[in-house]
């Protein structure tokens, strides 16, 4: 029986179940000679610092699938891992028994899974949704009638989360409306946030050497992510202050607005705001992302203040203006 | 389930059986597309996996082959012959896995999501689904987080009529028109970028509309059963059978920005793309346009294009001249 080809799907696995079916360890010499995928090329004379390299690399595969592979040393000289022992204990591996779901809630978790459009956190959710399946749970009277989607077309995404879950430190270009060029920002990322719609990455910028909000809209380049990493301990409550920065800004942020009643701008805007002698005041975020929704109304909204919010807008109306004003070119 | 197209990588492959084993001891005997369509794998893809599993076993031992108990296997007879599948010896993998930090994260960010939904809400579930996600995570999940949205008095009526199988009755004040009466059996509401919609049969025009919530007031339950539920949902807004188009051209990296407007490209050249979008009347591109900022041309018909420079230059003219004396409020 020779089998050449052993495909990696089927030695990875087979390394999975030879790691869970020792108490005290595998030494690598042993899983190089008797677990199905590197037995077989060892037989065939595979050198055998490959045949190490590809176990390290199958290694650092299962840990990125999330298996907890354990490494335990020589007990006088940690440092020591040529006489390294593996395995994956059962109880970290295992979805905790005394975690069980009822019907009901899986048709919640199966709502909250379908929320995703972007393929990578899509198929993460469903692989999770997946779990609860295999343990039997079948509810089959789904939610009805409510679609909720949340758009991740933001290409940065996987990049990103990478980035948090491993802690390393992420390098991408940001574009600052305004300015003509962006600027290569390094960053420790801690957490993703949508806020009013859209996603934001907060973190430390390293060179600031401060807490900052990004818009993943302006990241325009790839996102790198080094090798460098950082104390997870930073992304203790992260996402809370994320938030609450982010409501911090809305609040110190309003508008005075004159609006046309019965329009859609008053439809709209009035939903946020609140009443002002001259018209509404309406709190926002980002000042060119205000100034891009204002633009859209047309003469039904004037801005009042500040002076920076209307210099945005007839800025914009002006090169809507101008972008229209000749014959059309064909 | 997702789309089956993507080709396994050979993480997917180990992440797929280390739930599919579980997931098929549990069941007994399970039919090679039930199986598929769970794992949004291709039958024919599934029967290979399945196939592969006899192959998986516990390691051999200083050079002896496995035993056959030591193996993975199934009943070839059910498979080949009734396209069922069933394991027949099992070794390891009983267990369901945690959830990787990315599937909790994806799972709980989309739950976050769909707590406002009101049969969500009511079911009291979130917070004990949080805490069960959270524990039974391999490693700490990235933070993802969705900033919760608050629910309007419309929003809960709109949900009640949508539960209780009723017609709704509204005022519908559409961008640009008369305010209308409309009564709607709905079908399904779709809440994105923060924005809820109730996609419906309405009676007044015969036909499945959506309709955009921010729009509507005086929202009231009837006690007209629904009688069109069945009726497609519209799947993007505007529609590519509209009596009317527009034709705009723009940067390819703003495309994104139309968000759910469905369009079809026409050209593509220097980073500039030429989209054909549906509308019925094709003046209403003036608002989509404005939020571009005059990075978005509107080309043909010349009445779309002479309104979008119209609405722009009617919001220009309220701040008048740059001299025009400026009416504050303190």
């Amino acid at each position: 029986m020779t089998r050449a080809q052993i495909p990696p799907e089927e030695r990875l696995t087979n390394l999975v179940v030879a790691l869970m079916a020792t108490e005290i360890g595998l030494t690598k010499q042993q899983i190089l000679e008797n677990v199905s995928g590197y037995r077989q090329r060892s037989a065939a004379g595979v050198k055998m610092d490959a045949l190490e390299k590809m176990f390290e690399r199958d290694k650092d595969e299962l840990r990125a699938l999330g298996m907890p592979v354990e490494t335990i040393g020589d007990p006088s000289d940690p440092q020591d891992l040529r006489e390294a022992r593996y395995r994956i204990p059962q109880a970290d591996y295992d979805l905790p028994a005394d975690i069980d779901f009822s019907e009901a809630e899986l048709a919640v978790l199966r709502l909250a899974g379908s929320v995703w459009s972007s393929e990578s956190v899509s198929s993460d959710a469903q692989a999770g949704v997946r779990k609860i399946r295999a343990l039997g749970i079948d509810g089959d009277e789904p939610i009805i009638g409510f679609a909720p989607r949340i758009a991740v077309r933001d290409a940065a995404f996987p990049a990103l989360q990478e980035g948090i879950e491993r802690n390393r430190v992420i390098v991408f270009d940001y574009l600052k409306p305004g300015e003509a060029s962006s600027t290569r920002r390094r960053v420790q990322p801690l957490a993703l946030v949508e806020y009013e719609a859209r996603w934001h990455l907060f973190g430390v910028d390293v060179d600031a050497a401060g807490e900052r909000t990004f818009l993943l809209s302006r990241i325009v380049s790839d996102v790198k992510v080094t090798g460098q990493a950082f104390d997870p301990a930073l992304r203790d409550g992260a996402a809370d202050r994320a938030l609450s920065g982010l409501a911090a800004v809305a609040a110190s942020h309003s508008a005075l607005l004159e609006v046309t009643p019965g329009t859609e701008a008053a439809l709209r805007l009035g939903r946020r705001s609140t009443a002002a002698v001259q018209g509404m005041r309406v709190p926002y975020v980002d000042r060119h992302i205000f100034a891009d929704e204002l633009a859209t109304y047309g003469p039904e909204v004037r801005v009042v203040e500040p002076d920076d919010l209307r210099e945005s807008v007839i800025a914009r109306l002006r090169a809507i203006v101008d972008a229209h004003s000749e014959e059309e070119r064909a | 389930m997702n789309a089956a197209s993507a080709p396994l990588l050979a993480g997917d492959r180990v992440r797929l059986y280390l739930t599919l084993v579980p997931y098929l001891l549990e069941r007994g005997q399970v039919t090679l597309d039930e199986a598929a369509s769970d794992f949004g794998v291709t039958p024919r893809e599934m029967r290979s996996m399945v196939e592969k599993l006899t192959v998986i076993g516990l390691p051999g031992d200083s050079g002896y082959w496995q035993l056959p108990q030591e193996m993975f296997d199934i009943d070839w007879d059910l498979l080949d012959e009734h396209d069922i599948i069933e394991i027949t010896n099992d070794v390891a993998l009983r267990r369901v896995p945690r959830f990787t930090a990315r599937e909790a994260a994806a799972l709980l960010a989309g739950l976050q999501m769909v707590a406002a939904v009101p049969a969500v809400a009511d079911s009291g579930l979130v917070s004990g689904l949080i805490a069960k996600l959270s524990r039974g995570s391999a490693d700490a999940p990235p933070d993802l987080v969705v900033a919760p949205l608050t629910v309007s008095e419309v929003q809960k009526v709109v949900s009640r009529a949508l539960h209780e199988g009723v017609a709704v009755a509204f005022r519908y004040q559409a961008p640009d028109a008369e305010p209308t009466t409309r009564t709607v059996d709905p079908a399904q509401i779709l809440i994105t970028n923060g924005q809820w919609y109730l996609q419906g049969w309405c009676h007044l025009r015969k036909a499945m509309r959506t309709f955009h919530l921010d729009r509507v007031s005086d929202a009231r339950l009837t006690d007209i059963a629904i009688t069109h539920a069945d009726a497609a949902v519209p799947a993007e807004f505007g529609s590519q059978t509209a009596s009317g188009h527009v034709i705009v051209r723009l940067p390819e990296r703003l495309v994104p920005l139309l968000g759910g407007f469905a369009h079809e490209e026409i050209t593509h050249r220097d980073g500039k793309v030429t989209l054909r979008i549906g509308m019925a009347d094709p003046r209403g591109i003036k608002r989509i346009a404005a939020k571009f900022g005059g990075a978005l041309e509107v080309l043909e018909p010349a009445i779309a294009r002479s309104a979008t420079r119209e609405w722009a230059a009617s919001g220009l003219d309220l701040y008048g001249g740059p001299h025009a004396p400026d009416a504050r409020v303190d």
